[in-house]
């Protein structure tokens, strides 16, 4: 089992992502990483993999319409969308075949219960062995539960992806959190895409998955192709 | 006593949770353990006793909302089901609810909130925590685990059950510990069965200190609507070709919308069979012997075993038993039916016994499957005899 992130030089760079791997994406406010985040579980899914995708920013519905909206080739019983926001905002929305409601990002035990359905699902079910996790963000997660409690509930679910040979990516955002909270978290990754402003638009490079950092790239998001210069 | 409304628990519970007492859902992360608290409370709420909803990760009316689409409607408990609301202050939000913990950070401010509901409940009532996890997040470990000795004295004056569900994410080992040994006067610990996914759910009795411990451990899988079944994955439906298996599985099958679901292997006929809080998905297999290897393929995993005679063609009861020898290789539960009891050549159950030299053990039923005459008595006989085997 072996992963790509579906950024071009990136993976040329790194190679394939063995199964099991955790990454940490983090970088400023409105850098894209909500598209890269989607890109790479769209990478997936374009594999023939599965995707599971925890919103905690917003509704379940939303993450469904960015690949709806574009057009993209593949098949969207692969897709399951762990929907944090929708009951917070008062909505009595039920779950449907991609989208499995918790009530809250609080409701750890809940997001935990439904990514669990998810991964036995497209197991079992559908006898895909290869998914990715992709939780957008931590961040949020962060603002309602203490370290404590989001390290433990990381520590579960990191080891889950390990044991199913699976990818997990997982995003925060930068400047929202002291360092001793990115250095505790940092713990539980295999690696890093880190993204930081450049002179004109932001800059991206993964650390960790290779013995030295990648260099950095400007990049550019078009639709799903991460274009990388530099 | 009240019942927890759990399927095979109150039996293993000797009825239930007595008044003043405390029983814990011990969930492992992933696995379905806050619906254990929302039936039991909707059960007894709906049998009448006062019922109390602690809400630390859910809206209150989300949680309404939630009740409902597994088919409780607790508007319809006029007044006896309350939520204390210990949720809308962490998202900023406006609460509704007669309860509201002022800050659910802080321990005393639950304790304040807990202990007055107690006092103010007109009768001895039930009150489930939605998350004792949660709480254990927001509060700390220690102090929550200090409150939960007041919380239990408070019970006990005033005849309150106390259950909570609990995710045991990884805490400190002396705080698992203390869950799992002291904290509560029974503990159910409700876990998966994990390779390299969460397949397969199960619940079972590690403490219960007023009646004896039935070491048993329960499959289950919920069910929106319906809740937690005690489930069987597989129970096969044998038989010579003709017997009616493909009719009896039709006949059993009722649908429902599966939540969680147990990997199914191809077979021929497939049911899915709810009922009276237990569930199972049923197989049919080929009668002819040319297919044999592949009904002795279809049989691993198997938890019970039906054998489908028509009972008016002795030609083939030999076949028949030769097909029990062919699935039933461990021992399995198997109860026999003896089919096609409207026609007039049918023999009875009692002369398929001693054609086919059965000992009086065996279960031989009879059953129009056309008709579905006989085939929940059946299954129920089955069900029971697979759930009473460890
Ligand atoms: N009279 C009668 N016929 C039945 C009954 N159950 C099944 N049959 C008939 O028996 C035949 C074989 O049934 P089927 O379910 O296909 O048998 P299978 O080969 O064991 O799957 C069909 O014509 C059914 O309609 C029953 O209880 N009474
Ligand atoms: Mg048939």
């Amino acid at each position: 089992m072996a992963y790509n992130l579906g950024i071009p030089k990136l993976d040329d760079l790194i190679g394939e992502i063995r199964g099991g791997t955790n990454i940490m994406m983090i970088g400023p406010p409105m850098s894209g990483k909500e598209d890269l985040i989607n890109i790479i579980a769209y990478r997936g899914l374009a594999d023939r993999d599965a995707a599971v995708i925890v919103s905690t920013r917003e509704p379940g519905n939303n993450v469904l319409e960015w690949f709806e909206r574009r057009n993209l080739n593949i098949a969207m019983d692969r897709i399951g969308i762990v929907d944090c926001v929708t009951r917070t905002l008062g909505f009595a929305a039920p779950d449907t075949e991609n989208i499995k409601m918790a009530s809250s990002p609080v409701d750890l035990t809940g997001i935990g219960v439904k990514i669990s359905q998810f991964f036995e699902h497209f197991w079992m079910e559908m006898q895909l062995r290869e998914t990715r996790l992709c939780i957008n963000s931590l961040s949020t997660i962060l603002m309602y539960s203490n370290l404590q409690t989001v390290f433990r509930f990381l520590h579960v679910f990191t080891g889950r992806i390990k044991a199913a040979n699976a990818l997990g990516v997982y995003v925060i955002e930068e400047g929202m959190h002291d360092a001793q909270t990115i250095v505790t978290l940092k713990q539980l990754f295999d690696g890093m895409i880190e993204i930081r402003g450049g002179e004109d638009g932001y800059q991206i490079r993964v650390v960790g998955l290779t013995p030295k950092p990648t260099p950095w790239f400007d990049y550019e998001i078009n639709g799903v192709d991460v274009v990388l210069r530099g | 006593m009240i019942e927890t409304g759990i399927p095979k628990l109150d039996g293993y519970l000797h009825g239930g949770v007595p008044e003043g007492r405390s029983l814990v859902y011990y969930t492992y992360p992933g696995v379905a353990g806050d619906v254990f608290g929302m039936q039991t409370i909707c059960h007894a709420t709906s049998n009448g006793r006062l019922g109390v909803y602690v809400a630390s990760s859910t809206d209150p009316q989300m949680i309404r909302d939630q009740f409902s689409e597994f088919g409780w409607a607790t508007e319809n408990y006029d007044g006896r089901f309350i939520v204390v609301d210990a949720f809308s202050w962490l998202i900023g939000a406006d609460s509704q609810e007669r309860y509201v913990v002022s800050d659910p950070e802080d321990i005393n401010s639950l304790t304040q909130c807990i202990k007055k509901v107690m006092e103010e409940m007109s009768e001895p009532g039930i009150i489930v925590f939605e998350s004792l996890s949660t709480i254990m997040d927001l509060c700390g470990e220690s102090e929550t685990l200090d409150a939960l000795e007041e919380w239990s004295q408070y019970a006990m004056l005033y005849d309150h059950a106390l259950v909570y569900n609990f995710t045991a994410w990884p805490y400190s080992e002396e705080t698992l510990l203390h869950v799992k040994e002291n904290v509560c006067n029974s503990v159910i610990s409700v876990g998966g069965i994990t390779g390299d996914v969460v397949f397969g759910q199960y619940f079972g009795v590690l403490k219960v200190d007023w009646a004896d411990l039935a070491r048993k451990s329960t499959l289950f899988k919920v069910l929106k609507p319906g809740g937690i079944r005690a489930y069987i994955p597989k129970i096969l439906v044998t038989g010579p070709f003709d017997a009616g298996k493909s009719t009896f599985v039709h006949a059993l099958s009722n649908r429902a919308v599966s939540v969680d679901r147990l990997g199914t292997t191809i077979a021929l006929d497939h049911g899915h069979v709810d009922r009276k809080g237990f569930a199972a998905d049923i197989f049919g297999t080929p009668g002819q012997e040319r297919f044999d290897p592949i009904v002795k393929l279809l049989s691993g995993e198997a938890m019970g075993i039906f054998l489908l005679l028509d009972s008016t063609n002795t030609a083939d009861f030999e076949r028949g038993k030769r097909m029990l020898e062919i699935t039933k290789s461990f021992g399995l539960p198997v109860v026999i039916v003896a089919n096609k009891q409207d026609l007039a050549e049918a023999l009875t159950p009692e002369e398929i016994r001693r054609e086919l030299d059965m000992p009086a053990d065996v279960r031989i039923m009879p059953a129009v499957a056309a008709t579905g005459e006989g085939v929940f008595e059946a299954f129920e006989t089955l069900v029971e005899r697979v759930m009473e085997v460890d």
